[in-house]
């Protein structure tokens, strides 16, 4: 059981993504890193904003981290959402593409690209369900 | 005569000027009884827009008329006034609309060549042109230091409410609770809001407003997305006014305004930059209203109206009664956010 989101948790997701066929064919024509934004909600247990990184390139997660605001600046994408609205997409609850229209999910970086990578993006999200998680605000 | 000096970025100092004196048939000459510093007065301290040593600062201002021009009609020496904090012609084609912060010939005092180079109210004289239409006499029942609000804080509120409309049942936020977005509280209250949430992180602001009937959200404790999707089934605010005038507040105001909801940007901006998803404000069927200035001359009698019978107190407002040699300490409280409203007397 890893607690979203800490190092332990990205190292889980990351092995179930590159253990993941479906995610391989899904994203064959993505290249670029995403930085995401998990902001805080002191009273949900997450008492400062986390940032985590995935370098997403061709069907495989190359590298994932917990990093600073100042390198999640370079990443080529960058989504952002109170930490509820992700734990909303973990279970299944938010659609991220809608998400991400509805402002829910505030993506920096080429918006069309993302929405166009529905599939593989859908896979990501279904790759959150298989990692044991423990949140914050339930423990 | 005295005044408050812009000396450097940060600095002002009181000094000798020369007294005002008539130069067109519609000035008016006023002694100023009360000043004040505005959130907006700090753009210029801090030289976010142009002024230069020497230029006397200031917007907002009350006292009594000293003199007048041939062409004043309305006005007489003697008259207990509040001056707009932007001057307007009163005729050209923006002026007949109400929309007097459009004017052709528009001018605001102390904001240096921004403003028109209008000599600022922090003085103990001021020159207001166009005078019949920039000046407001004032009735008995409004004293000076509520009477210092209406030439620019409590009416840009009451204009900002207007603009928002807050029907019955629906939810309104302010972010940001300096002296516009609390008064814009009181103001909507006064409008027919129902409920209204504040969002600030300054203690004693946030106990402003709940004191004024809002819910209160400090900022840092709760996110504000999440605490306005508590409140309203987990749509957003159906309306908010943007007080600060600054992209983390106005990112904020889009993050707690629900699809189809409305946005009042009344905070002011000079050269500020955001980035702007077309896709997502469209998917999302904004609503957003930037104010501009407010048009105080087609607002200021609504909002004395208000004042008068007390539906707008902006006296828990007032932090510092200053005189005014002592300017420079009130600019550094306010600037510091130790202050809610600073008033001058010279």
């Amino acid at each position: 059981m890893a607690r979203f989101i800490t190092q332990e948790w990205v190292d889980a997701y990351v092995e179930e993504i590159n253990a993941s066929q479906e995610y391989l064919a899904a994203a064959a024509e993505w290249e670029g890193d995403i930085a995401f934004l998990i902001q805080a909600e002191p009273d949900k247990g997450v008492p400062a904003d986390v940032w985590a990184w995935l370098d997403l390139q061709h069907g495989r997660c190359k590298d994932g981290r917990i990093i600073d605001a100042e390198r999640a600046a370079g990443a080529a994408y960058g989504i952002t959402a109170p930490y509820s609205r992700w734990k909303d997409v973990l279970e299944d609850e938010l659609d991220p593409i809608k998400g991400m229209m509805q402002g829910k999910l505030k993506v920096r970086g080429d918006l069309p690209t993302i929405v166009r990578q529905v599939r593989a993006a859908t896979e990501l999200v279904r790759l959150t369900g298989l990692v044991k998680t423990e949140f914050p605000d339930e423990v | 005569m005295r005044a408050v000096l812009f000396k450097s970025e940060g600095a002002v100092q009181v000094g000798e000027v020369p007294d005002p004196t008539i130069l067109a048939p519609g000035d008016a000459i006023v002694r100023v009884t009360r000043s004040a510093i505005c959130g907006s007065d700090l753009h210029f301290f801090h030289l976010k827009a142009p002024v230069e040593p020497g230029d006397v600062m200031g917007h907002e201002g009350v006292g009594v008329i000293e003199a007048v021009g041939d062409g004043v009609t309305s006005i007489h020496p003697g008259d207990r006034v509040v001056v707009s904090f932007h001057a307007c012609c009163g005729t050209c084609w923006f002026c007949r609309q109400g929309e007097t912060a459009l004017c052709e010939k528009g001018r605001i005092f102390g904001a240096g060549l921004f403003g028109g180079r209008l000599a600022g109210t922090q003085a103990e004289l001021v020159r207001v042109p166009y005078a019949d239409v920039n000046l407001l006499v004032l009735p008995e029942t409004i004293d000076d230091d509520r009477a210092i609000f209406l030439g620019d804080v409590a009416t840009t509120a009451v204009y900002a409410a207007s603009l928002a409309a807050a029907r019955p049942g629906e939810t309104a936020a302010v972010v940001g609770l300096g002296p516009v977005g609390s008064l814009c509280i009181q103001a909507l209250f006064a409008a027919g809001a129902e409920r209204v949430v504040a969002l600030d992180r300054d203690p004693a602001r946030l106990a402003l407003a709940s004191a004024a009937g809002a819910v209160t959200v400090h900022v840092d404790e709760r996110n504000p997305e999440m605490a306005l999707a508590a409140l309203t089934e987990d749509r957003g605010a159906d309306v908010v006014i943007e007080a600060v005038g600054h992209p983390e507040a106005f990112a904020s105001a889009l993050d707690v305004v629900r699809r189809g909801g409305r946005i009042i940007v009344a905070g002011m901006y000079a050269g500020e930059v955001t980035d702007l998803q077309l896709g997502v404000w469209w998917a999302r069927a904004l609503d957003v209203r930037f104010t501009g200035l407010c048009p105080v001359h087609s607002w200021w009698e609504r909002a004395a109206a208000l004042l008068a019978d007390g539906s707008i107190d902006p006296m828990p407002l007032i932090s510092h009664r200053l005189p005014m040699e002592e300017a420079q300490a009130g600019y550094a409280a306010f600037d510091r956010r130790e202050a809610t409203k600073v008033l001058l007397a010279p």
